[in-house]
């Protein structure tokens, strides 16, 4: 368990892997999500709209913090041979 | 009213003043060497300069009409922000190495230093960015007047009290633009890192940040109650505007994705795009590892500053009652709910995002156009000593034009456009460096010829189809251009190109200039080559990417200080002594324009380079001192490279040194880096035919027989089994190269064939080759290296050849270095296997000596009338002693003692075996005969197979009668000595060894014994024990010393003996077991 987890970490420091999460945010962004929640009505006294665009923000933001301090403390190695 | 102004002004002063003092702090530190600015949170606040005071403002004004979809302008850069780990790493690191200036630097490097490419991006940048500054000044100048109250004229005029009247928005353009005088533009120096504008700029993120939260806390908290207090009264009040807000244009009833994918779109490509964020980004950038940071700071940032537009958005209009004039609503509802604090704090706050932003972008598009437009013209005049001062000028001039032209683009469109949609031209003009940016960083083939074609139609169809537009209401263009179309084309309508309707203007204009600009890019990328330039450069910024590992463990450091007249010193010392060269600058110095402390203009560079190569030529040659100087400056690095080229004449004939220079450091790179041969061999090879254009390079050993194997080769494919006929063909060569280890290279084999005769009916086609023996000084040859090529004659100059003699030299040095290690490593290796072997053996033995010492009796029984004590004395390793007592009852009691030969594991084995015999067989009645007999019929099999053999001696004493009855199996005799016989007497049978013969049959002989009578068993080890004389204890050893100890007990008389032996050998090991038996009869 936790070699697979220090493997994800790993993985994850790779430029490759952003690329995914790059591709992901924006099919988040487009048509068919978009129109999943584009409708005028509240949830939890919030219009659905806003709040999937806010969490999602917020999720993005943890997201990628939490990787880089991932990848702080995991191996350096990655951070010596970058780019694709 | 002046009153407002005047507290208005007053604040506005401090602010600035404030922001001086942190420029000014931030530039001392850094002088000082110890940067605030190198640091990723304050790296990330600088890219906060993306939310101008079109996100303070304008972003409340779109949600208020438009609705959520302002926040497409923000989720794009987050989004961005997630390929920051690749691409904005590979284009800070790209121009760290090439010294960048700005993005029309950038692309214009990547395209072959095109001169035209530059240019072309910086008037695109400079037209494109107008309408973004025109947002900042009207935004900031029309917060003024709701703030102050004034009522605006048509001319942004305000009329005081006594009459005179001031331009406000010209006002403030001007003090803008000596702001980014002040702090981009006070003097002209290779550096291009301003640490003072980012602390300014970092400092300005933080207070509109601030000012916005608290304007949005004070809205949502202070005027209503809460995030949902707010939506829910506004679906109540108003649920259809509540539909059209919070929908992605659902009203109408037509999802339209288009415009939303548009203003992602953009927004993506503007944060990296625009001048002023690739300025921050990348040119002011001191370390790439902040980017890790800036990946999350920066979206949190945003997220943060647009948190509470939406709230700020509804209240307004649910105050106000509509959303016109909503791009102030920031301003406007603090001050109409009388909190006149707040709102000034709102007016800084947008102040800040406004300054900020026409700070850096103008500092930004005058940097290009210096370099870019004016740069190009200079330096073909003749230099004049006045020159840097127009520099300067230049570029201050550059900053004061860019900031006016905002300014008049914003008098001639006024007011006809909200702040958003003003920003958004700005950002469809940066988007037209994407295809050409993003090709450039990732695609080989892409060409000048593209990138130019691909960004000229883009910002043309840009121009056309959304500046133009924007001038409609100005009526400076005729109003049937935008009815009709030109000449009554309707076809060419600028808002409806070529027929395409129905779509916003700005997803209208993206879509063609888009379409254009990536396929103009793609189409003459494909369909036109790269000249050699281009190619160079190409390899330069993908290139260090891929294979080229040293390239990029050598990456130079962005210098972040100017070059000094004292670097120059140091280097000329380093050829022609200090003194001497500071005597030299003296001499240059004169009547030139060198500033106090030792920087060195941009300008005046070329000279100095001149006068250094002149002067070290006098000591070091010409073509040397010209690779001295250029390695020292590409160190450097320099901004504008093209006028040193216009000065450096000698280049071309340096590159031959610089190569050699270069292939020198490679193979030293090469070697040190493995301690693999083959490795070594074959990237040396592949260096040179790279380097040198040879085809086929080959590394050529003599085997014992005479003749040659091939131990590398590079180059054309050459099958290893099958000698290649070159290598026949160069046989009398190498005989000689490695006959009198001399260098022979033929550089035209069509002149030469006579001088070395070679064989005829090979393959001619190589037209000049070198052979260099691999050899270490007063040694033999190893190797020979042979060169080879089929087009270049005379490539072998005596330069060249003494650049490969050294290179075989170090591969020599380096093949001894790694047999030694080699050799080395094997000798340890075999030790160390030895010990291992022996460490495991001694531990088997070790377990078996214990095993084995288990086996023996730990106590003697005890019967009434007689005292027995048995022991073992254990030499070093297992051996085949063995006693024990068998109790047949209570009187009876058997004794027997054993020696199995030899001191092996094997010995071991077979005394376990005897033990377990003879407890079997003490469990019946026999008698001591009758039991050697069985155990040898037992064992005779067992032992003969070992080729062993056991002397046993077997008593067996009952105490009631006193009979000892014994049988002997060839085993050293016991002793019985009597209390009153001065001469002791041995206890013996006839019988043979056990495991000779079957079938023996043993004597059986009894002897009563009576009280005082001491019987000793021992082992052969009693006997031999040897002193360091080499003499034995012997039994005379044993006899004199049983004398002694009579009156002693079983266990003592052991004892003593113990003490007797150890005394006898000192300090010798013992060689054998020693085992005996003491029997006392009481």
């Amino acid at each position: 368990m936790k070699r697979l987890l220090s493997q994800m970490l790993y993985r994850l420091q790779l430029p490759e892997s952003w690329v995914i999460f790059f591709i992901l945010g924006i099919i988040m962004m487009t048509f068919p999500f978009l129109h999943i929640f584009n409708k005028p009505v509240l949830l939890f006294g919030v219009p659905l709209l806003f709040l999937y665009l806010t969490a999602g923000w917020i999720i993005s933001i943890i997201v990628i913090y939490l990787f880089m301090i991932a990848s702080r403390h995991g191996s350096r190695p990655t951070d010596e041979k970058d780019e694709l | 009213m002046n009153g407002v102004i005047s507290s208005v002004a007053v604040i506005s002063v401090i602010y600035t003043a404030l922001i001086f003092l942190i420029a000014w702090y931030a530039h001392h530190r850094k002088e000082t060497g110890r940067s605030i600015i190198s640091n990723p949170i304050i790296y990330s606040l600088s890219l906060g300069v993306y939310c101008t005071s079109w996100t303070f403002f304008g972003s409340v004004g779109k949600a208020a009409t438009t609705g959520i979809d302002f926040v497409l302008i923000y989720l794009g850069p987050s989004l961005t922000a997630f390929s920051w780990l690749f691409l904005l790493r590979r284009i800070i690191k790209i121009s760290k190495e090439h010294n960048i200036t700005s993005i029309a630097d950038f692309l214009s490097r990547r395209y072959g230093k095109s001169p035209w490419l530059g240019a072309l991006v910086t008037l695109i940048a400079f037209l494109g960015i107008m309408p973004y500054i025109a947002l900042q000044l009207k935004a900031v100048s029309t917060s003024f007047f709701l703030l102050s109250g004034f009522q605006k004229d048509p001319n942004n005029y305000i009329t005081l009290a006594s009459g005179t009247t001031i331009p406000i928005a010209l006002l403030l353009a001007l003090i803008l633009a000596l702001f980014s005088i002040v702090f981009g533009a006070r003097r002209l120096v290779s550096s291009e890192r301003h640490e003072g504008l980012i602390a300014a700029i970092a400092f300005e993120s933080i207070v509109k940040l601030v000012a916005l939260l608290a304007v949005g806390l004070f809205v949502t908290y202070g005027l209503f109650d809460g995030f949902i207090d707010i939506f829910e009264r506004f679906r109540i009040t108003n649920p259809e505007k509540f539909s059209q807000l919070f929908t992605f244009a659902v009203s109408r009833n037509d999802p339209n994705y288009i415009s939303t994918f548009t203003l992602l779109f953009l927004s993506m490509g503007a944060v990296m795009l625009l001048p002023r964020q690739f300025h921050v980004m990348v040119i002011e950038n001191s370390d790439v590892r902040h980017i890790a940071t800036a990946m999350w700071l920066f979206p949190a940032y945003m997220f943060l500053i647009n948190l509470f537009v939406m709230p700020i958005a509804i209240g307004g209009i649910l105050t106000t009652g509509s959303s016109s004039g909503a791009d102030y609503f920031v301003l406007s509802l603090p001050q109409l709910a009388g909190y006149r604090g707040i709102a000034l704090l709102a007016f800084l706050g947008g102040f800040s995002a406004a300054a900020g932003m026409v700070m850096v972008e103008s500092i930004a598009i005058s940097t290009m156009l210096l370099n870019h437009i004016f740069m190009p013209i200079i330096v073909l005049f003749t230099p004049r000593t006045w020159f840097p001062i127009l520099l300067i000028n230049l570029k201050r001039f550059g900053i004061l034009l860019v900031v006016l032209m905002g300014y008049f683009y914003y008098r001639i469109i006024g007011d006809s456009y909200t702040l958003v949609n003003m920003g958004l031209i700005s950002f469809a003009a940066a988007a037209q460096f994407m295809p050409a940016m993003l090709g450039g960083l990732y695609w080989k083939r892409g060409n000048k010829a593209g990138a130019i074609s691909g960004i000229l139609l883009g910002f043309l169809i840009w121009l056309y189809t959304l500046l133009l537009p924007s001038f409609s209401k100005s009526g400076w263009i005729p109003d049937n251009l935008f009815s009709n179309g030109p000449f009554g084309i309707t076809l060419l309508k600028p808002t409806e190109l070529f027929g395409l309707t129905g779509m916003d203007l700005w997803s209208h204009s993206l879509f063609w200039s888009m379409l254009f600009n990536v396929s103009s890019y793609i189409i003459c990328s494909i369909l036109l080559n790269q000249n050699e330039q281009e190619r160079e450069q190409v390899h330069k910024f993908i290139g260090i990417f891929g294979h080229d590992e040293s390239q990029k463990r050598t990456e130079r450091k962005r210098l972040s200080k100017p070059v000094t007249t004292d670097q120059f010193v140091t280097l000329m010392s380093k050829f022609i002594g200090e003194s001497e060269a500071r005597r030299a600058l003296q001499l240059y110095s004169n009547g030139r324009n060198i500033t106090g402390d030792g920087t060195i203009s941009e300008f005046e560079l070329p000279d100095l380079k001149r006068f250094t190569e002149k002067t070290l030529a006098g000591s070091v040659g010409g073509a040397a001192a010209g690779a001295i100087v250029n390695n020292f400056l590409s160190d450097i690095g320099s901004s504008m490279e093209p006028v040193y080229d216009i000065f450096s004449s000698v280049r071309t004939n340096l590159d031959q040194n610089r190569e050699s220079l270069f292939v020198r450091l490679k193979a030293s790179e090469i070697i040190n880096r493995t301690l693999d041969l083959q490795v070594i061999m074959d990237d040396l090879l592949r260096l040179l035919v790279k380097e040198f254009k040879l085809d086929v390079a080959l590394i050529v050993k003599k085997n014992d027989e005479g003749t040659f194997s091939i131990v590398s080769s590079q180059g054309e494919k050459l099958s290893p089994t099958n000698p290649p006929h070159l290598c026949l063909k160069n046989v009398p060569l190498l005989n000689l190269v490695y006959h009198d280890k001399k260098t022979h290279f033929i550089n035209d084999l069509r002149l030469d064939r006579a001088a070395v005769t070679l064989d005829p009916k090979t393959d001619q086609s190589y037209i000049s080759c070198a052979h260099i023996p691999i050899y270490r000084e007063g040694e033999p040859v190893i190797a020979v290296l042979s060169l080879l090529s089929k087009t270049i004659a005379g490539l072998f100059t005596q330069e060249f050849i003494e650049l490969l003699s050294s290179l075989a030299g170090q591969l020599a040095q380096a093949i001894t270095i790694v047999r030694e290690v080699e050799a080395k490593q094997l000798e340890r290796s075999q030790k160390e296997a030895a010990l291992l072997k022996t460490a495991r053996i001694t531990r088997d033995m070790e377990i078996a000596q214990q095993i084995q010492k288990s086996f023996l009796p730990d106590s003697a029984p005890s019967i009434a009338g007689v005292d027995i004590a048995g022991r073992c004395i254990s030499a070093a390793l297992v051996g085949g002693d063995y006693y024990d007592f068998f109790l047949r009852s209570r009187q009876i009691v058997d004794i027997v003692i054993a020696d199995v030969s030899g001191h092996s594991i094997g010995a071991a084995l077979i005394m376990s075996e005897v033990r377990t015999l003879l407890r079997a067989e003490a469990n019946s009645v026999h008698t001591p005969c009758a039991v050697l007999e069985t155990l040898n019929n037992q064992l005779h099999d067992d032992l003969s197979r070992a080729e062993l053999f056991i002397t046993m001696f077997y008593a067996e004493y009952n105490a009631e009668t006193g009979i000892l009855s014994y049988s002997n199996a060839g085993h050293n005799h016991p002793v019985l000595q009597r209390r009153d016989e001065s001469v002791p007497m041995e206890l013996d049978t006839e019988g043979l060894i056990l495991g000779v013969k079957k079938d023996v049959l043993f004597e059986e002989r009894t002897i009563k014994l009576i009280a005082g009578d001491v019987l000793l068993f021992y082992t052969d080890g009693l006997t031999e024990a040897c002193n360091s004389k080499g003499e034995m204890f012997d039994l005379s050893g044993v006899y004199s010393h049983l004398k002694t100890c009579l009156h002693l007990s079983a266990e003592e008389i052991l004892d003593s003996f113990y003490a007797r032996i150890h005394e006898f050998t000192g300090s010798q090991n013992l060689q054998d077991d020693i085992s005996f038996i003491a029997v006392k009869i009481l």
